[in-house]
Protein backbone atom coordinates (compact mmCIF):
# COMPACT_ATOMS: atom_id res chain seq x y z
CA UNK A 1 0.00 0.00 0.00
CA UNK A 2 2.59 2.58 1.13
CA UNK A 3 6.34 2.04 1.25
CA UNK A 4 8.96 4.51 2.36
CA UNK A 5 12.58 3.75 1.53
CA UNK A 6 15.60 5.58 2.96
CA UNK A 7 13.69 8.84 3.23
CA UNK A 8 15.71 11.92 4.11
CA UNK A 9 14.18 15.36 4.66
CA UNK A 10 14.56 18.44 6.81
CA UNK A 11 14.12 22.17 7.05
CA UNK A 12 16.33 24.78 5.38
CA UNK A 13 19.15 22.36 4.69
CA UNK A 14 19.07 20.95 8.22
CA UNK A 15 18.54 17.17 7.90
CA UNK A 16 15.95 15.79 10.32
CA UNK A 17 14.97 12.44 8.80
CA UNK A 18 17.94 10.16 8.28
CA UNK A 19 17.19 7.20 6.09
CA UNK A 20 13.68 6.31 7.30
CA UNK A 21 12.19 3.13 5.83
CA UNK A 22 8.78 1.71 6.68
CA UNK A 23 5.79 0.11 5.06
CA UNK A 24 2.10 -0.16 5.76
CA UNK A 25 -0.17 -2.69 4.13
CA UNK A 26 -3.84 -2.52 3.17
CA UNK A 27 -6.21 -2.51 6.17
CA UNK A 28 -3.28 -2.20 8.56
CA UNK A 29 -2.84 0.18 11.47
CA UNK A 30 0.71 1.21 12.33
CA UNK A 31 1.92 3.57 15.03
CA UNK A 32 5.04 5.71 15.04
CA UNK A 33 6.04 6.56 18.56
CA UNK A 34 8.88 8.61 19.96
CA UNK A 35 9.77 11.43 22.30
CA UNK A 36 9.44 15.13 21.49
CA UNK A 37 11.89 16.14 18.78
CA UNK A 38 12.31 12.60 17.45
CA UNK A 39 11.24 13.72 13.96
CA UNK A 40 7.74 12.23 13.90
CA UNK A 41 5.96 15.32 12.61
CA UNK A 42 8.70 15.89 10.05
CA UNK A 43 8.08 12.37 8.79
CA UNK A 44 4.35 13.10 8.48
CA UNK A 45 5.04 16.31 6.57
CA UNK A 46 7.46 14.54 4.25
CA UNK A 47 4.96 11.75 3.52
CA UNK A 48 2.14 14.16 2.70
CA UNK A 49 4.40 16.47 0.68
CA UNK A 50 4.54 19.58 2.84
CA UNK A 51 8.33 19.37 2.93
CA UNK A 52 10.38 17.91 0.07
CA UNK A 53 12.37 14.70 0.41
CA UNK A 54 16.07 15.30 -0.18
CA UNK A 55 16.55 11.63 -0.99
CA UNK A 56 14.77 8.29 -0.79
CA UNK A 57 11.45 7.12 -2.21
CA UNK A 58 7.79 7.09 -1.25
CA UNK A 59 5.82 4.50 -3.20
CA UNK A 60 2.03 4.17 -3.10
CA UNK A 61 0.46 1.15 -4.79
CA UNK A 62 3.66 0.67 -6.82
CA UNK A 63 3.81 4.31 -8.00
CA UNK A 64 6.41 6.79 -6.81
CA UNK A 65 4.75 9.83 -5.25
CA UNK A 66 7.65 11.62 -3.51
CA UNK A 67 8.02 14.07 -6.42
CA UNK A 68 4.33 15.10 -6.29
CA UNK A 69 3.11 18.29 -4.57
CA UNK A 70 1.02 17.88 -1.41
CA UNK A 71 -2.34 18.53 -3.09
CA UNK A 72 -1.75 15.77 -5.64
CA UNK A 73 -0.83 13.29 -2.91
CA UNK A 74 -4.10 14.18 -1.14
CA UNK A 75 -5.97 13.61 -4.40
CA UNK A 76 -4.29 10.19 -4.67
CA UNK A 77 -5.61 9.12 -1.29
CA UNK A 78 -2.93 10.17 1.21
CA UNK A 79 -4.98 11.95 3.87
CA UNK A 80 -3.45 13.57 6.90
CA UNK A 81 -4.68 15.09 10.14
CA UNK A 82 -1.87 17.50 10.91
CA UNK A 83 -0.73 18.46 14.38
CA UNK A 84 -2.68 21.59 15.33
CA UNK A 85 -5.53 20.45 13.04
CA UNK A 86 -5.00 23.19 10.40
CA UNK A 87 -8.70 23.75 9.80
CA UNK A 88 -10.14 26.77 8.00
CA UNK A 89 -11.43 28.61 11.05
CA UNK A 90 -13.45 31.30 9.26
CA UNK A 91 -15.36 28.69 7.26
CA UNK A 92 -18.18 26.58 8.60
CA UNK A 93 -17.92 22.90 9.45
CA UNK A 94 -19.91 22.09 6.31
CA UNK A 95 -17.61 24.19 4.12
CA UNK A 96 -14.50 22.54 5.59
CA UNK A 97 -15.96 19.11 4.90
CA UNK A 98 -17.25 19.90 1.42
CA UNK A 99 -13.86 21.23 0.32
CA UNK A 100 -12.32 17.87 1.13
CA UNK A 101 -15.14 16.01 -0.58
CA UNK A 102 -14.74 18.15 -3.72
CA UNK A 103 -10.95 18.06 -3.95
CA UNK A 104 -10.33 14.55 -2.66
CA UNK A 105 -9.63 11.28 -4.39
CA UNK A 106 -11.84 10.77 -7.42
CA UNK A 107 -13.97 7.67 -7.00
CA UNK A 108 -17.24 6.66 -8.56
CA UNK A 109 -20.32 7.29 -6.41
CA UNK A 110 -20.61 3.54 -5.74
CA UNK A 111 -16.96 3.37 -4.62
CA UNK A 112 -17.14 6.34 -2.28
CA UNK A 113 -16.16 5.16 1.19
CA UNK A 114 -17.23 8.24 3.13
CA UNK A 115 -20.21 10.42 2.34
CA UNK A 116 -21.36 13.37 4.42
CA UNK A 117 -24.15 11.14 5.79
CA UNK A 118 -21.66 8.50 6.90
CA UNK A 119 -19.51 11.17 8.54
CA UNK A 120 -22.52 12.45 10.48
CA UNK A 121 -23.16 8.89 11.71
CA UNK A 122 -19.54 8.61 12.84
CA UNK A 123 -19.47 12.07 14.47
CA UNK A 124 -23.03 12.60 15.72
CA UNK A 125 -22.35 16.03 17.31
CA UNK A 126 -21.67 17.53 13.87
CA UNK A 127 -25.29 17.30 12.74
CA UNK A 128 -26.18 20.29 14.87
CA UNK A 129 -22.99 22.20 14.15
CA UNK A 130 -22.64 21.96 10.38
CA UNK A 131 -23.24 25.67 9.85
CA UNK A 132 -21.13 26.83 12.79
CA UNK A 133 -17.81 28.54 12.08
CA UNK A 134 -15.04 26.09 12.93
CA UNK A 135 -13.10 28.63 15.01
CA UNK A 136 -16.03 28.72 17.44
CA UNK A 137 -15.86 24.97 18.20
CA UNK A 138 -14.01 23.48 21.15
CA UNK A 139 -10.61 21.86 20.63
CA UNK A 140 -12.09 18.36 20.80
CA UNK A 141 -14.80 19.20 18.28
CA UNK A 142 -12.21 20.74 15.99
CA UNK A 143 -10.15 17.56 16.17
CA UNK A 144 -13.19 15.55 15.12
CA UNK A 145 -13.80 17.92 12.20
CA UNK A 146 -10.16 17.52 11.17
CA UNK A 147 -10.51 13.72 11.17
CA UNK A 148 -13.83 13.92 9.30
CA UNK A 149 -12.31 16.25 6.72
CA UNK A 150 -9.46 13.83 6.12
CA UNK A 151 -11.90 10.93 5.75
CA UNK A 152 -13.91 12.80 3.12
CA UNK A 153 -10.82 12.78 0.91
CA UNK A 154 -11.72 9.06 0.46
CA UNK A 155 -8.23 8.07 1.58
CA UNK A 156 -6.33 4.87 1.00
CA UNK A 157 -4.09 5.79 3.94
CA UNK A 158 -5.04 8.03 6.87
CA UNK A 159 -2.14 9.62 8.76
CA UNK A 160 -2.83 11.22 12.12
CA UNK A 161 -0.22 13.36 13.85
CA UNK A 162 -0.69 13.44 17.63
CA UNK A 163 -4.51 13.51 17.52
CA UNK A 164 -4.80 13.33 21.31
CA UNK A 165 -2.47 16.18 22.22
CA UNK A 166 -3.94 18.83 24.48
CA UNK A 167 -7.40 17.25 24.68
CA UNK A 168 -9.47 16.21 27.70
CA UNK A 169 -9.43 12.47 28.59
CA UNK A 170 -13.08 12.07 27.54
CA UNK A 171 -12.33 13.57 24.10
CA UNK A 172 -9.24 11.35 23.77
CA UNK A 173 -11.42 8.30 24.49
CA UNK A 174 -13.84 9.42 21.77
CA UNK A 175 -10.99 9.82 19.29
CA UNK A 176 -9.58 6.39 20.17
CA UNK A 177 -13.05 4.93 19.59
CA UNK A 178 -13.23 6.58 16.17
CA UNK A 179 -9.80 5.22 15.23
CA UNK A 180 -10.84 1.74 16.36
CA UNK A 181 -13.98 1.96 14.24
CA UNK A 182 -11.99 3.09 11.22
CA UNK A 183 -9.55 0.26 11.77
CA UNK A 184 -12.39 -2.24 12.07
CA UNK A 185 -13.76 -0.83 8.82
CA UNK A 186 -10.55 -1.70 7.00
CA UNK A 187 -8.88 1.72 6.82
CA UNK A 188 -5.07 1.82 6.67
CA UNK A 189 -3.96 4.13 9.47
CA UNK A 190 -0.59 5.59 10.41
CA UNK A 191 -0.86 7.00 13.92
CA UNK A 192 1.91 9.26 15.16
CA UNK A 193 1.74 9.38 18.95
CA UNK A 194 3.75 10.16 22.03
CA UNK A 195 1.27 8.32 24.19
CA UNK A 196 2.22 4.62 24.06
CA UNK A 197 -1.05 3.49 25.65
CA UNK A 198 -3.12 5.08 22.88
CA UNK A 199 -0.77 3.77 20.21
CA UNK A 200 -0.98 0.22 21.61
CA UNK A 201 -4.76 0.39 21.84
CA UNK A 202 -5.22 1.45 18.23
CA UNK A 203 -2.33 -0.09 16.29
CA UNK A 204 -1.25 -3.64 15.51
CA UNK A 205 2.41 -2.81 15.23
CA UNK A 206 4.67 0.20 15.57
CA UNK A 207 7.97 1.84 14.82
CA UNK A 208 9.93 3.68 17.50
CA UNK A 209 11.56 6.87 16.27
CA UNK A 210 14.53 8.63 17.78
CA UNK A 211 16.72 11.44 16.39
CA UNK A 212 15.27 11.14 12.90
CA UNK A 213 15.66 7.36 12.60
CA UNK A 214 13.37 4.40 13.13
CA UNK A 215 15.31 2.57 15.80
CA UNK A 216 13.00 -0.24 16.82
CA UNK A 217 10.04 -2.12 15.37
CA UNK A 218 7.25 -3.50 17.51
CA UNK A 219 5.79 -6.53 15.77
CA UNK A 220 2.11 -7.58 16.03
CA UNK A 221 1.56 -8.90 19.54
CA UNK A 222 4.80 -7.29 20.75
CA UNK A 223 3.37 -4.31 22.61
CA UNK A 224 3.58 -5.93 26.06
CA UNK A 225 7.20 -6.98 25.55
CA UNK A 226 8.08 -3.43 24.54
CA UNK A 227 6.25 -1.79 27.43
CA UNK A 228 7.81 -4.21 29.92
CA UNK A 229 11.30 -3.40 28.67
CA UNK A 230 12.00 -0.44 30.90
CA UNK A 231 15.43 0.29 29.49
CA UNK A 232 14.07 0.47 25.96
CA UNK A 233 11.15 2.67 26.91
CA UNK A 234 13.38 5.01 28.91
CA UNK A 235 15.96 5.20 26.12
CA UNK A 236 13.55 6.10 23.37
CA UNK A 237 10.47 7.57 25.01
CA UNK A 238 11.87 9.27 28.07
CA UNK A 239 10.52 6.75 30.56
CA UNK A 240 6.75 6.65 29.76
CA UNK B 1 -25.89 76.08 2.82
CA UNK B 2 -28.75 75.10 0.52
CA UNK B 3 -30.24 71.63 0.38
CA UNK B 4 -29.39 71.38 -3.32
CA UNK B 5 -25.74 72.17 -2.63
CA UNK B 6 -25.65 69.55 0.10
CA UNK B 7 -27.26 66.98 -2.21
CA UNK B 8 -24.89 67.85 -5.07
CA UNK B 9 -21.94 67.56 -2.75
CA UNK B 10 -23.21 64.20 -1.43
CA UNK B 11 -23.62 62.82 -4.95
CA UNK B 12 -20.06 63.85 -5.81
CA UNK B 13 -18.89 62.25 -2.57
CA UNK B 14 -20.84 59.09 -3.31
CA UNK B 15 -19.35 58.83 -6.79
CA UNK B 16 -15.80 59.40 -5.53
CA UNK B 17 -16.54 56.93 -2.74
CA UNK B 18 -17.39 54.21 -5.23
CA UNK B 19 -14.15 54.97 -7.10
CA UNK B 20 -12.17 54.42 -3.88
CA UNK B 21 -14.36 51.43 -3.08
CA UNK B 22 -13.56 49.66 -6.34
CA UNK B 23 -9.83 50.08 -5.77
CA UNK B 24 -10.22 49.04 -2.14
CA UNK B 25 -12.27 46.05 -3.24
CA UNK B 26 -9.37 44.90 -5.42
CA UNK B 27 -6.90 45.36 -2.56
CA UNK B 28 -9.17 43.39 -0.24
CA UNK B 29 -9.66 40.62 -2.83
CA UNK B 30 -5.89 40.15 -3.13
CA UNK B 31 -5.46 40.30 0.64
CA UNK B 32 -8.28 37.81 1.25
CA UNK B 33 -6.74 35.33 -1.17
CA UNK B 34 -3.04 35.69 -0.43
CA UNK B 35 -2.63 37.81 2.75
CA UNK B 36 -0.53 40.15 0.58
CA UNK B 37 -1.07 43.91 0.77
CA UNK B 38 -0.95 44.81 -2.91
CA UNK B 39 0.49 48.28 -3.34
CA UNK B 40 0.07 48.16 -7.11
CA UNK B 41 -3.71 47.76 -7.23
CA UNK B 42 -4.06 51.23 -8.75
CA UNK B 43 -1.66 50.24 -11.54
CA UNK B 44 -4.07 47.51 -12.67
CA UNK B 45 -6.57 50.34 -13.09
CA UNK B 46 -4.05 52.58 -14.82
CA UNK B 47 -3.13 49.88 -17.33
CA UNK B 48 -6.75 48.77 -17.83
CA UNK B 49 -7.89 52.37 -18.40
CA UNK B 50 -5.00 53.12 -20.76
CA UNK B 51 -5.63 49.98 -22.80
CA UNK B 52 -9.32 50.82 -23.10
CA UNK B 53 -8.32 54.31 -24.26
CA UNK B 54 -5.98 52.90 -26.92
CA UNK B 55 -8.62 50.52 -28.22
CA UNK B 56 -11.33 53.17 -28.15
CA UNK B 57 -9.46 56.20 -29.43
CA UNK B 58 -6.54 54.85 -31.46
CA UNK B 59 -8.15 51.72 -32.95
CA UNK B 60 -11.58 53.29 -33.13
CA UNK B 61 -13.35 50.23 -31.77
CA UNK B 62 -16.63 50.71 -29.89
CA UNK B 63 -16.88 51.11 -26.12
CA UNK B 64 -18.48 47.68 -25.62
CA UNK B 65 -15.28 46.16 -27.03
CA UNK B 66 -12.78 48.58 -25.48
CA UNK B 67 -14.06 48.43 -21.90
CA UNK B 68 -14.12 44.59 -21.60
CA UNK B 69 -10.66 44.45 -23.20
CA UNK B 70 -9.38 46.95 -20.63
CA UNK B 71 -10.81 44.78 -17.85
CA UNK B 72 -9.22 41.64 -19.32
CA UNK B 73 -5.84 43.36 -19.62
CA UNK B 74 -6.06 44.27 -15.93
CA UNK B 75 -6.85 40.62 -15.11
CA UNK B 76 -4.00 39.39 -17.31
CA UNK B 77 -1.57 41.81 -15.67
CA UNK B 78 -2.60 40.52 -12.24
CA UNK B 79 -2.03 36.93 -13.31
CA UNK B 80 1.38 37.72 -14.85
CA UNK B 81 2.51 39.71 -11.79
CA UNK B 82 1.73 36.71 -9.55
CA UNK B 83 3.45 34.18 -11.78
CA UNK B 84 6.54 36.24 -12.59
CA UNK B 85 7.20 38.17 -9.38
CA UNK B 86 5.09 37.03 -6.42
CA UNK B 87 5.39 33.26 -6.83
CA UNK B 88 9.21 33.16 -6.98
CA UNK B 89 9.33 35.42 -3.91
CA UNK B 90 6.88 33.14 -2.09
CA UNK B 91 8.91 30.08 -3.01
CA UNK B 92 11.90 31.69 -1.31
CA UNK B 93 9.88 32.38 1.85
CA UNK B 94 9.25 36.12 1.38
CA UNK B 95 7.79 38.00 4.34
CA UNK B 96 4.74 40.30 4.31
CA UNK B 97 7.00 43.37 4.17
CA UNK B 98 8.81 41.93 1.14
CA UNK B 99 5.57 41.70 -0.82
CA UNK B 100 4.66 45.26 0.11
CA UNK B 101 8.02 46.47 -1.16
CA UNK B 102 7.81 44.23 -4.24
CA UNK B 103 4.38 45.52 -5.29
CA UNK B 104 5.33 49.11 -4.44
CA UNK B 105 8.41 48.79 -6.64
CA UNK B 106 6.32 47.34 -9.46
CA UNK B 107 3.84 50.22 -9.07
CA UNK B 108 6.64 52.76 -9.54
CA UNK B 109 8.02 50.77 -12.49
CA UNK B 110 4.65 50.73 -14.26
CA UNK B 111 4.12 54.39 -13.49
CA UNK B 112 7.55 55.16 -15.00
CA UNK B 113 6.77 53.06 -18.07
CA UNK B 114 3.52 54.98 -18.61
CA UNK B 115 5.41 58.26 -18.21
CA UNK B 116 7.97 57.10 -20.79
CA UNK B 117 5.46 55.97 -23.40
CA UNK B 118 2.58 58.42 -22.84
CA UNK B 119 4.28 61.43 -21.26
CA UNK B 120 2.91 63.70 -18.53
CA UNK B 121 -0.30 64.59 -20.32
CA UNK B 122 -3.61 63.36 -19.00
CA UNK B 123 -5.76 61.19 -21.19
CA UNK B 124 -9.53 61.53 -21.16
CA UNK B 125 -11.62 58.45 -21.80
CA UNK B 126 -15.20 58.78 -23.00
CA UNK B 127 -17.76 57.70 -20.42
CA UNK B 128 -20.84 55.51 -20.73
CA UNK B 129 -23.64 57.85 -21.76
CA UNK B 130 -21.15 60.51 -22.90
CA UNK B 131 -21.43 63.73 -20.91
CA UNK B 132 -25.10 63.15 -20.21
CA UNK B 133 -26.39 63.55 -16.67
CA UNK B 134 -29.50 62.91 -14.63
CA UNK B 135 -30.97 65.60 -12.39
CA UNK B 136 -32.28 64.78 -8.88
CA UNK B 137 -33.91 67.70 -7.08
CA UNK B 138 -31.75 70.19 -8.99
CA UNK B 139 -28.57 68.21 -8.31
CA UNK B 140 -26.91 66.56 -11.32
CA UNK B 141 -25.24 63.15 -11.53
CA UNK B 142 -23.42 61.95 -14.65
CA UNK B 143 -24.91 58.92 -16.36
CA UNK B 144 -21.46 57.35 -16.25
CA UNK B 145 -21.37 57.83 -12.46
CA UNK B 146 -24.67 55.98 -12.16
CA UNK B 147 -23.20 53.12 -14.17
CA UNK B 148 -20.11 53.16 -11.96
CA UNK B 149 -22.26 52.86 -8.83
CA UNK B 150 -24.50 50.15 -10.29
CA UNK B 151 -21.58 48.09 -11.63
CA UNK B 152 -19.68 48.45 -8.32
CA UNK B 153 -22.69 47.15 -6.41
CA UNK B 154 -23.08 44.27 -8.87
CA UNK B 155 -19.39 43.36 -8.51
CA UNK B 156 -19.75 43.37 -4.75
CA UNK B 157 -22.75 41.02 -4.88
CA UNK B 158 -21.04 38.74 -7.41
CA UNK B 159 -17.89 38.57 -5.27
CA UNK B 160 -19.96 37.74 -2.21
CA UNK B 161 -21.65 34.89 -4.09
CA UNK B 162 -18.31 33.78 -5.52
CA UNK B 163 -16.71 33.39 -2.08
CA UNK B 164 -19.80 31.94 -0.40
CA UNK B 165 -21.20 29.62 -3.06
CA UNK B 166 -18.46 28.47 -5.42
CA UNK B 167 -15.85 25.79 -4.90
CA UNK B 168 -13.09 28.00 -6.33
CA UNK B 169 -14.08 30.92 -4.10
CA UNK B 170 -14.01 28.79 -0.97
CA UNK B 171 -10.79 27.12 -2.06
CA UNK B 172 -9.18 30.57 -2.45
CA UNK B 173 -10.27 31.50 1.07
CA UNK B 174 -9.08 28.14 2.45
CA UNK B 175 -5.68 28.50 0.76
CA UNK B 176 -5.21 31.93 2.29
CA UNK B 177 -6.31 30.87 5.78
CA UNK B 178 -3.98 27.87 5.99
CA UNK B 179 -1.73 26.86 3.12
CA UNK B 180 -0.68 23.54 4.64
CA UNK B 181 -4.23 22.68 5.61
CA UNK B 182 -5.44 23.54 2.11
CA UNK B 183 -2.74 21.54 0.33
CA UNK B 184 -3.55 18.48 2.43
CA UNK B 185 -7.20 18.57 1.38
CA UNK B 186 -6.17 18.57 -2.27
CA UNK B 187 -6.30 22.31 -3.01
CA UNK B 188 -3.69 23.55 -5.48
CA UNK B 189 -2.52 26.50 -3.37
CA UNK B 190 -0.24 28.20 -5.95
CA UNK B 191 -3.07 28.07 -8.50
CA UNK B 192 -5.41 29.71 -5.99
CA UNK B 193 -2.88 32.52 -5.52
CA UNK B 194 -2.67 33.02 -9.29
CA UNK B 195 -6.46 33.14 -9.53
CA UNK B 196 -6.57 35.63 -6.67
CA UNK B 197 -4.24 38.04 -8.47
CA UNK B 198 -6.21 37.49 -11.66
CA UNK B 199 -9.38 38.42 -9.79
CA UNK B 200 -7.67 41.42 -8.18
CA UNK B 201 -6.46 42.51 -11.63
CA UNK B 202 -9.96 42.02 -13.02
CA UNK B 203 -11.48 44.28 -10.36
CA UNK B 204 -8.60 46.74 -10.88
CA UNK B 205 -9.08 46.77 -14.66
CA UNK B 206 -12.81 47.28 -14.20
CA UNK B 207 -12.10 50.17 -11.84
CA UNK B 208 -9.73 51.58 -14.47
CA UNK B 209 -12.25 51.68 -17.29
CA UNK B 210 -14.97 53.05 -15.00
CA UNK B 211 -12.80 55.62 -13.27
CA UNK B 212 -10.87 56.92 -16.27
CA UNK B 213 -13.76 58.89 -17.76
CA UNK B 214 -14.19 60.65 -14.41
CA UNK B 215 -10.61 61.38 -13.39
CA UNK B 216 -8.28 61.78 -16.36
CA UNK B 217 -5.70 59.02 -16.75
CA UNK B 218 -2.09 60.01 -16.12
CA UNK B 219 1.05 58.21 -15.07
CA UNK B 220 0.64 58.99 -11.34
CA UNK B 221 -2.99 57.92 -11.21
CA UNK B 222 -2.25 54.39 -10.02
CA UNK B 223 -0.41 55.33 -6.85
CA UNK B 224 -2.96 58.00 -5.92
CA UNK B 225 -5.81 55.55 -6.40
CA UNK B 226 -4.00 52.86 -4.40
CA UNK B 227 -3.62 55.25 -1.48
CA UNK B 228 -7.34 56.09 -1.34
CA UNK B 229 -8.35 52.50 -2.08
CA UNK B 230 -6.07 51.28 0.67
CA UNK B 231 -7.71 53.68 3.14
CA UNK B 232 -11.15 52.43 2.01
CA UNK B 233 -10.15 48.78 2.41
CA UNK B 234 -8.59 49.31 5.85
CA UNK B 235 -11.54 51.37 7.04
CA UNK B 236 -14.01 48.72 5.96
CA UNK B 237 -11.93 45.80 7.30
CA UNK B 238 -9.15 44.53 5.06
CA UNK B 239 -10.10 40.87 5.27
CA UNK B 240 -13.67 41.67 4.23
CA UNK B 241 -13.85 42.77 0.56
CA UNK B 242 -17.31 44.21 1.08
CA UNK B 243 -16.06 46.49 3.79
CA UNK B 244 -14.15 48.38 1.10
CA UNK B 245 -17.45 49.60 -0.32
CA UNK B 246 -18.53 50.97 3.06
CA UNK B 247 -15.04 52.39 3.65
CA UNK B 248 -14.87 54.00 0.20
CA UNK B 249 -18.28 55.64 0.48
CA UNK B 250 -17.44 56.91 3.97
CA UNK B 251 -14.22 58.52 2.76
CA UNK B 252 -15.89 59.98 -0.33
CA UNK B 253 -18.71 61.54 1.68
CA UNK B 254 -16.40 62.93 4.37
CA UNK B 255 -14.19 64.48 1.69
CA UNK B 256 -17.03 66.19 -0.13
CA UNK B 257 -18.57 67.46 3.09
CA UNK B 258 -15.14 68.82 4.06
CA UNK B 259 -14.95 70.64 0.73
CA UNK B 260 -18.41 72.05 1.29
CA UNK B 261 -17.96 73.14 4.90
CA UNK B 262 -14.24 74.00 5.18
CA UNK B 263 -12.09 74.11 2.06
CA UNK B 264 -11.05 71.74 -0.72
CA UNK B 265 -7.43 72.11 0.42
CA UNK B 266 -8.29 70.49 3.76
CA UNK B 267 -10.44 67.62 2.50
CA UNK B 268 -7.71 64.96 2.83
CA UNK B 269 -6.65 66.20 6.27
CA UNK B 270 -10.22 66.16 7.60
CA UNK B 271 -11.03 62.79 6.00
CA UNK B 272 -7.88 61.16 7.39
CA UNK B 273 -8.37 62.71 10.85
CA UNK B 274 -11.88 61.22 11.03
CA UNK B 275 -10.54 57.88 9.78
CA UNK B 276 -8.01 57.84 12.61
CA UNK B 277 -10.81 58.29 15.14
CA UNK B 278 -12.87 55.52 13.49
CA UNK B 279 -9.89 53.14 13.48
CA UNK B 280 -9.25 53.80 17.19
CA UNK B 281 -12.89 53.08 18.00
CA UNK B 282 -13.18 50.12 15.57
CA UNK B 283 -9.67 48.65 15.15
CA UNK B 284 -10.87 45.74 12.96
CA UNK B 285 -12.50 48.17 10.53
CA UNK B 286 -16.15 49.07 10.16
CA UNK B 287 -17.14 45.61 8.92
CA UNK B 288 -14.25 43.62 10.39
CA UNK B 289 -14.71 41.46 13.44
CA UNK B 290 -12.57 40.06 16.19
CA UNK B 291 -12.62 36.30 16.58
CA UNK B 292 -11.69 33.71 19.10
CA UNK B 293 -9.91 30.49 18.40
CA UNK B 294 -11.63 27.38 19.69
CA UNK B 295 -9.71 25.46 22.27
Amino acid sequence: MLEIENLEAGYGGLPILKGVSLRIGRNESVAIIGANGAGKSTLVQAICGLIPATSGRIVQQGREIHHLPAHERAQRGIAVVLEGRRLFGELTVRQNLMLALAHGMRRGADQQIFSLERILELFAFMSGRLDARVELLSGGEQQMVAIARALLLQPEVLIMDEPSTGLAPKVVRDIVEVIERLRAGGMSVILVEQNVAIAAQTSERAYVMSLGKLVYEIAPGGWDDFRNNEALVRAYLGGQ
Amino acid sequence: MSGTLLLQSSLVGLTNGFVYALIGLGIAVVFRGTRIINAMQGEFSLVGGLFAFLVLERLGLPMFVAFPLGVLVGAGLGFVIERVFVRPARRRGASEESYLLLTLGLAFAISAAVLYFFGRDSIALAGIGGEGSVVFFDAALRVHAIWLIVISCAVMVLLKLFYARTLIGQSIVAASLDEAGAATVGINVPLMHSLTFLLGGLVGGLAGVLVSPMIAVHYEMGLLLTLKGFAAAILGGLANPFGAIVGGITIGLIESLAVLTVSSGYKDVIAMAILIVIMILMPHGMLGYGRRKGG
